[in-house]
């Protein structure tokens, strides 16, 4: 069982929305399958669900989007982010968006600490990917992505 | 009024500092529920917790747990305030002694209207219409 994309959008408008207020919309983006995050300089976030319904919810977004993320959620300067403070409100975003996709799931299920990374995700080979949504942010792009075990 | 708040996350203890300022209560942070034990048992004892559920070291429902199993800080209300919205949870954290369940994300009239809910809104403060 996979999560439906308009619902995994509809998670991710609302936990966007809740930090950054209705600054920008996010608007969808056509992307090939396949085609890896191409932001120039990148963030990750992955937290790994487990029980009834097993996933890893991954969050990647380009430096500015990370950064003006940050500086919203930290009130600070975008300039005045430092890579802990954007590890740490990346980490937040992917627990919010991959616990929301959780409760859609069938559960009982527990959700792992995010781990995060300067860069793009790397996946485990034993899982594929079911779900992926390529959005822009201001411009900037931004992806959300679900892996089941393969 | 003084409210401890206790996430891993200092972008999320950051938000949630901002709202309750803004209601006027004096705030102390933990960044997990063993940190937060820590500064009860060191007699910062506050009127109120906020709680994460998903933390390292010690989570949110064992913090909780913790808290009602000393009678001495039966006075704290605990609001937990976190992703974790299986209903089997909200359930268990209910039973354990929360009293009220915020799930992320959230808008900070909802915290408003949870501490109005729970007698908390500070005098000169109003509930969101």
């Amino acid at each position: 069982m996979t999560p439906e994309l308009d619902d995994v959008l509809a998670v991710t408008e609302d936990v966007w929305t809740a930090l950054l207020g209705e600054t920008a919309p996010l608007v969808p983006r056509g992307v090939p399958a396949g085609t890896p995050f191409d932001a120039t300089g990148a963030w990750s976030a992955a937290t790994t669900v487990s029980g009834g319904w097993p996933g890893v919810v991954t969050v990647e977004l380009d430096e500015t989007v990370a950064r003006q993320l940050t500086a919203r959620m930290l009130d600070l300067p975008a300039d005045a982010t430092g890579d802990g403070d954007i590890a740490d409100a990346v980490g937040e975003l992917v627990n919010m968006v991959g616990g929301n996709i959780k409760s859609l799931m069938p559960g009982p299920s527990v959700l792992s600490l995010p781990s995060v990374a300067a860069g793009r995700a790397a996946f485990a080979s034993d899982v594929v990917e079911a779900c992926r949504l390529d959005l822009l942010w201001q411009g900037a792009p931004l992806r959300v992505s679900v892996h089941v075990p393969a | 009024m003084r409210a401890m708040i206790i996430d891993d996350s200092r972008a999320m203890r950051s938000i949630l500092r901002r709202i309750v300022s803004n209601l006027d209560f004096e705030t102390t942070e933990a960044e997990h529920g063993q940190a937060a034990l820590d500064l009860l048992q060191a007699g910062d004892v506050p009127d109120l917790c906020l709680v994460d559920w998903n933390m390292p070291v010690m989570d949110g429902y064992t913090f909780i747990t913790q808290v009602r199993a000393n009678p001495a800080w039966r006075d704290i209300t605990l609001m937990m305030v976190t992703t974790e919205s299986e209903q089997r949870q909200i359930v268990r954290a209910l039973a354990a002694g929360a009293h009220e369940y915020v799930i992320k994300p959230f808008t900070p009239d909802a915290i408003v209207d949870k501490l109005a809910l729970l007698g908390l809104l500070p005098e000169g403060h109003e509930v969101p219409a």
